[in-house]
């Protein structure tokens, strides 16, 4: 091979979002594009379909916000999606959600975007004991498959699987548990989010509340907070991602009205 | 000015005692004379006072949107009644700074946009030297790779050598106290 096919060669790969720093690979698995500014970049194209990603997140880091970005920017490609909300009565979720403009409420009336409570789902259920038993767990996979095949989803957000882990009592269902769910939504096509609550987001901090979703799950992103100089400036960071290169770098993120912008960290400003 | 490359990046020297003016007399033609819509990043001063400056003596900031980093450090600072002006909370959230003028930019329908920083110099005043030009070199690529034309006002009696050092060596352009040096 002389020079000038290596260079050919090199241009080949200057696709949007192919270029890595060892070069293209041979296989790509097609994405889901997230729509979320920068994200996909950081992904080098979007979400492998068929993932299940674990978005874990300190308080008021924007974990709602991206989750619900995901699946609003599907319903807006004409997909299917799903939004389990775990942790705060729907229609407050969606009041909060309804300032940004990425949102649109015809995507709920066309049945686009399906937003349930957990709790109506649990009653509907008959899960109302604090704790559950394996049954209880096989039953609740259960019907998120069920709804996932009957509306046909594609992008399917749980916020938060944390305030669910809660209820199964030890760290073996937990693992059943995402594990079930993880294949079940794979195999279904689904990309999925399962939104998770941790205290902290340091480089020593688990990246989950019970330390096993991380293990089991394709991809791991993190949201938190840097302290600089006494002002909070939020950061997402993709810890892992299965069946893609990604970049590990530490992103600053914005909520702006349009929803989540991403830029690099300033390697300066990150230890401050 | 007789003309403006959008993807160029411009160093705006000023004095301490003749910033405004230089500042006007950059923003003016921008808007009246080559009709741009843009982003003012105003670190110096508060938004309110600079708008109603600028208002004053006749230049029109509608097609302006305004990023105050300063009135959030003042309180009740933040109570404006302008459409076109979003506050950061401090001067030390350079991301956050870049992120709100790339969103900004975004939401002006023309083709031909600026982003004016006023300035290094106050900006250095909360942010640590390295950092500050690291900020800076990502500032102006980010603006040249959009087509977006980008002026940088300092004052250099006031700016660390090293973030000046920076300027000179990343900008395209430079005018040094109402005098076009390079262009």
């Amino acid at each position: 091979m002389g020079a000038s096919d290596s260079i050919e060669l090199l241009g080949e790969s200057r696709g949007p979002c192919s270029d890595t720093m060892l070069g293209t690979p041979q296989y790509k698995r097609d994405r889901c594009v997230t729509g979320v500014h920068g994200l996909d970049e950081i992904l080098r194209g979007g979400i492998p379909y068929g993932s299940t990603l674990l978005v874990g997140g300190t308080c008021g880091s924007g974990k709602t916000t991206l989750a619900m970005e995901f699946v609003v920017n599907g319903a807006r490609m004409g997909e299917s999606t799903a939004y389990f909300a775990a942790t705060e009565p729907s229609v407050k979720l969606l009041e909060n959600v309804r300032q940004f403009s990425f949102f649109d409420m015809d995507m709920v009336d066309k049945g686009l975007l399906n937003v349930f409570d957990m709790d109506v789902a649990y009653s509907w259920l008959g899960l109302t004991k604090a704790t559950f038993t394996m049954d209880d767990v096989n039953a609740l996979v259960k019907a998120i498959t069920d709804i996932v095949n009957t509306i046909g989803v594609t992008r399917l957000v749980i916020d938060s699987v944390t305030t669910l882990c809660y209820k199964i009592p030890n760290d073996q269902l937990i693992r059943d548990f995402l594990f079930t769910l993880g294949k079940t939504l794979a195999t279904q096509g689904c990309t999925s989010m399962l939104v998770a609550e941790i205290t902290s987001a340091g480089a020593k901090a688990n990246w989950s509340s019970f330390g096993v979703e991380e293990a089991i799950l394709d991809g791991i992103m993190v949201l938190g907070d840097i302290d600089r100089m006494g002002h909070l400036l939020r950061y997402l960071q993709v810890i892992k991602m299965r069946g893609t290169d990604h970049s590990r770098a530490k992103y600053a993120l914005e909520l702006t009205p349009n929803g989540v912008m991403l830029t690099p960290m300033l390697k300066w400003g990150v230890d401050i | 000015m007789t003309e403006v490359t959008l993807n160029s990046s411009v160093q705006v020297r000023c004095g301490a005692s003749n910033a405004f003016l230089v500042t006007a007399s950059l923003i003016e033609p921008l808007i009246t004379e080559f009709e741009m819509q843009g982003v003012y990043i105003s670190a110096s001063r508060g938004a309110l006072e600079l708008i109603n400056t600028l208002n004053e003596i006749g230049v029109a900031t509608d097609n302006v949107h305004f990023i105050d980093c300063v009135s959030s450090a003042l309180l009740g600072g933040t109570e404006s009644t302008f459409p076109n002006v979003s506050f950061i909370d401090s001067p030390i959230m350079l991301e956050s700074i870049l992120l709100r003028t790339l969103y900004n930019l975004n939401t002006m329908p023309g083709e031909s946009k600026f982003v004016i920083l006023d300035s290094v110099n106050a900006l250095a005043i909360y942010n640590e030297d390295r950092m500050l030009a690291e900020y800076l070199h990502t500032f102006i690529n980010t603006f040249r790779a959009r087509d977006v034309l980008s002026a940088i006002m300092n004052v250099p009696d006031q700016t660390p050598p090293g973030v000046l050092a920076n300027l000179d060596l990343y900008c395209t352009d430079l005018i040094d106290r109402g005098q076009v040096v390079i262009s």
